[in-house]
C-alpha cells in the first residue's frame, strides 16, 4: 500500500523542486525493473515444515520504478514497488528513499540535511565500517531493486585537499499517527585521506544506549590489475540480541516470551568485525573479487548447532513427529517464528567468503557470485547472464542455488534454488 | 560503453589536447650547447600544446568502429585541473550519473546505484562494462622519462621521435613512442607498447582548430593493433577554460555530483 506519510514527503519534495527547476535543467535518472521468479522449495527446511509455518510461494514478481531528481541544493530518490506472489496479492509501496538539501557553506565546507544514503565502507559485499549505511543484501550489492533506504541525518564535511572530515548526526525519526516519533540519537565521524596512493579512513560511531564503535578502512592498488581493501570495526561489548537457547544444552524447550537478550551488553570483551578483500583483472577482461568477512557478533558453530537443534525440535512439533501437550503446539509455532530472527541477510555466523567473477562485452555480460559460510561450508551461488539489446534496456536471467547440509545456514533455507528473469530500463 | 575504451581514449585524448598559441609559435627547444633538441623540454612543450589551461572542461565524443561499422558511441564531460586531477562525467543514458575520478596515481569509479566510490585498477571491468584499460593522464612529462630517438617525416610533416618510458606507477603506458612536429612540438602520431613489448596501439592526432585563441585538437584516431579492424575516432568540442573547485577532485565529493 502507499503510505500517506510517504506521499506527503514526495509532494513536499516536488513542490520544493518545482520553483528551483526553472533556474537550471533538472537532473534526473529513471529506472524500471521487473523480475519474475520461480522458487524451488526446500522440503527439508526446518523453518517451514510442510510449507505451513511461513508459506512460501512457488512464483513471485517484483516491479520497481526508481526516480532520482536533483536541482540546485535539493535532491530526492523515489521508488514505487509492486510485489506479487503465489501466496499474496499485489502489494504496492511508495518510498522516499532520499530527500535532502546539500549546501556549500564555503569552498571547502558542505552541509547536508534530510534523508540521505551515506556509504563509508570500501568492501564490495560487506562493509563493517559502513556504520551509517542502510542495511543491504550482499547478494545484491548494486541495489537493482531500489531497496536501499536513506537515513535522517545532518552532516558537515570539510574538504581539505586529499583529505575530508565528516561529522554526522542521525536519528531514525518517523512520522506516524499525526506525530513525529524520535528514534535513538546517533553521531558518527570519519576522517578520510589519500596517502601515497593509499585510501585511508578512520571511523567513529556512537548510538545512544550503545557502545562507541571505532574502525578504519583502506584500499590500495598494486600495478595495473590488483586492488586490495580492508575494513575493521571494534567495540567493547555488544548490543546484538541472542536467543536464550544458546546457553542451554536442552533443545526441547518452548519459551513463553520473547527469547532474545543482549548477552554481552555489559561485557568488557572487544567485538571485532574484519573484512579483507581484493579484486584482480585478467588481461582478457575477466574481473574477480574475493572477500573474507569475520564478525565476532555472529554465532559460533557450536552456538549455531544448539540453536538449530532447538529449531528442529519446534519443527518436529509442528510436523507432528514429536508430540507435546496440545496447549504447547501454538507456542511452539511462535517459537519457530521467533527463531527466524536469528537469521540475517548478512549472515548469522562468524566467517564468510564472497567471490564474484564477471565478464562483459558490448551487448552482453555474465557474472557469478558465490557467498559461502566458512563455518559450515554452505553456499549460495548466483550466476547471471545479461543481454543489452539497446543502451537503455537490459534483459537478464539469474539463478540462485542454495547448497549445504540440512542443518547448515544456506542448506536449511526455504528454497533450494530460485530462477529469475528480469528486464530493466534506464532513462 | 567499455570502460577501458573510455579511459584509455580519454587518456589519449588529453595527451593530444590543446596547444597554446604561444607554444606553437615556438620552435622545438634545443639542448644547451648543441643543435639537438632537449627531449624533456620538447615533451614539456608538447604537453603545453595538450593542456591549454591549468583548469578546463571539454566534451569528448568517442566512436568505436569494427571493420568500418560503428559499434558504440559515448559522450563524456571531462574536467581537468593541473597535471594529476581528472574528473569524467558519463553522459550516455545507460551510465547516467556515473563518474570516474583520477587523482595522482589513484582512480575511482562512482556509480549512482551503489552510492559510493569504488577504488579501481586500470585493467578492471565493472558491472557490465569492459576493462578500464589505461589511466587517463594529462601530462606526459609528469609520467614519462623522454629520450630523443631520431627524426622522421610523417605524411610530409617533419617530426622528432621521442621515446617515453614510464617513470611513475600511474602512467598510462609502459612505453610510448611519440612523434612531435619539429615546427611547434604538436603531437602527430604515437605508438603504444605494453610491458611485454607487444605493439598495442597507434594514434594519429588528426585535426586542430583555433578555439579561444589557441590551436586545439579536435579529432584523433586510435587503431588497436591487438584487434585488427578496430578503430576509434575521438572528437573534442566545447573547450572551456574554467576554475574547477578543488573539492570536485576529492573522492568524497563524488556522491554530491549529479
Amino acid at each position: 500500500m502507499i503510505h500517506h506519510g510517504e506521499a506527503a514527503w514526495v509532494l513536499l519534495c516536488l513542490g520544493l523542486l518545482a520553483p528551483a527547476a526553472g533556474a537550471q535543467p533538472l537532473q534526473y535518472r529513471f529506472s524500471m525493473v521487473d523480475e519474475a521468479t520461480h522458487y524451488s522449495l526446500n522440503g527439508t527446511s526446518p523453518y517451514n515444515p510442510g510449507n505451513t509455518v511461513v508459506p512460501q510461494p512457488e512464483w513471485g514478481n517484483v516491479a520497481t520504478t526508481g526516480l532520482y531528481l536533483g536541482e540546485g541544493i535539493l535532491s530526492t530518490s523515489l521508488a514505487l514497488t509492486s510485489v506479487a506472489s503465489g501466496v499474496a496479492g499485489p502489494d504496492n509501496a511508495f518510498a522516499v528513499h532520499e530527500l535532502a538539501v546539500d549546501v556549500s557553506l564555503t569552498d571547502a565546507l558542505d552541509l547536508v540535511a534530510g534523508k540521505k544514503i551515506l556509504k563509508w565502507g570500501t568492501g564490495y559485499a560487506f562493509n563493517p565500517t559502513g556504520v551509517v549505511e542502510p542495511q543491504r543484501l550482499p547478494s545484491d550489492p548494486t541495489d537493482r531493486l531500489n531497496q536501499n533506504d536513506g537515513r535522517n541525518l545532518v552532516s558537515l564535511t570539510a574538504f581539505l585537499g586529499k583529505t575530508s572530515i565528516t561529522a554526522v548526526y542521525l536519528n531514525d525519526a518517523k512520522y506516524a499517527d499525526h506525530a513525529l516519533h524520535w528514534g535513538q540519537n546517533e553521531v558518527a565521524a570519519r576522517v578520510y585521506t589519500l596517502l601515497g596512493g593509499l585510501d585511508l579512513s578512520l571511523v567513529a560511531h556512537y548510538r545512544e544506549g550503545d557502545r562507541l564503535e571505532l574502525g578504519a578502512n583502506t584500499s590500495y592498488v598494486i600495478g595495473d590489475d590488483l586492488e586490495l581493501h580492508g575494513e575493521i570495526l571494534g567495540k567493547k561489548g555488544s548490543s546484538a540480541l541472542y536467543h536464550e537457547i544458546l546457553t542451554s544444552d536442552d533443545p526441547s524447550q518452548i519459551f513463553d516470551s520473547y527469547p532474545y537478550v543482549p548477552f554481552y551488553a555489559d561485557s568488557k570483551e572487544i567485538f571485532m568485525k574484519v573484512l579483507l578483500g581484493g579484486q584482480y583483472t585478467f588481461s582478457g577482461g575477466v574481473n574477480i573479487a574475493l572477500e573474507y568477512y569475520h564478525n565476532e557478533e555472529g554465532l559460533s558453530l557450536g552456538e549455531w548447532k544448539r540453536w538449530m537443534n532447538f529449531v528442529k525440535f519446534q519443527s518436529a512439533v509442528q510436523s507432528g513427529t514429536v508430540h507435546v501437550p496440545a496447549a504447547l503446539v501454538v507456542p511452539s509455532r511462535m517459537n519457530l517464528l521467533w527463531s527466524l530472527l536469528t537469521l540475517s541477510t548478512r549472515g548469522a555466523m562468524r566467517d564468510y567468503l564472497f567471490a564474484r567473477a564477471a565478464y562483459s562485452e558490448e551487448s552482453w555480460g555474465c557474472e557469478t557470485i558465490c557467498f559461502m559460510n566458512a563455518n559450515d561450508q554452505s553456499v549460495v551461488v548466483i550466476p547471471t547472464l545479461t543481454w543489452k539489446p539497446f543502451l537503455s534496456l537490459s534483459v537478464y536471467a539469474r539463478y540462485s542455488a542454495y547448497a549445504g547440509r540440512d542443518d547448515s545456514e544456506f542448506g536449511s533455507l526455504f528454497w533450494t534454488g530460485t530462477m529469475t528473469f528480469g528486464v530493466g530500463v534506464q532513462l | 560503453m567499455k570502460m577501458a575504451f573510455v579511459v584509455c581514449a580519454l587518456g589519449l585524448a588529453v595527451t593530444g589536447l590543446p596547444a597554446s598559441g604561444s607554444a606553437q609559435a615556438e620552435s622545438a627547444p634545443a639542448r644547451k650547447g648543441t643543435d639537438a633538441p632537449d627531449p624533456e623540454a620538447l615533451l614539456a612543450q608538447s604537453d603545453m600544446s595538450r593542456n591549454g589551461w591549468e583548469s578546463y572542461e571539454v566534451l569528448t565524443t568517442i566512436r568505436n568502429y569494427i571493420d568500418g561499422d560503428l559499434k558504440e558511441e559515448g559522450s563524456y564531460g571531462t574536467s581537468i585541473k593541473g597535471a594529476d586531477r581528472t574528473l569524467v562525467k558519463f553522459l550516455n543514458v545507460d551510465v547516467k550519473g556515473q563518474y570516474l575520478l583520477m587523482l595522482d596515481d589513484a582512480m575511482w569509479i562512482y556509480m549512482p546505484n551503489t552510492r559510493k566510490p569504488i577504488r579501481i585498477t586500470p585493467l578492471q571491468r565493472l558491472l557490465g562494462n569492459a576493462s578500464n584499460g589505461d589511466v587517463a593522464r594529462t601530462r606526459y612529462a609528469t609520467d614519462y622519462a623522454p629520450t630523443l630517438k631520431g627524426e622522421e617525416t610523417v605524411d610530409g610533416v617533419p617530426c622528432y621521435i621521442l621515446n617515453l618510458d614510464a617513470k611513475r606507477e600511474g602512467a598510462t603506458y609502459h612505453r610510448v613512442e611519440l612523434w612531435v612536429r619539429k615546427e611547434d612540438a604538436r603531437p602527430r602520431k604515437a605508438e603504444i607498447y605494453l610491458t611485454s613489448g607487444k605493439h598495442y596501439k597507434t594514434i594519429f592526432y588528426d585535426t586542430f582548430a583555433m578555439i579561444h585563441d589557441r590551436l586545439l585538437l579536435t579529432q584523433m584516431t586510435i587503431f588497436d593493433r591487438l584487434r585488427e579492424g578496430s578503430k576509434t575516432i575521438m572528437t573534442f568540442s566545447g573547450y572551456t577554460p574554467k576554475e574547477i573547485p578543488e573539492k570536485y577532485f576529492n573522492k568524497d565529493y563524488l556522491e554530491k555530483l549529479r
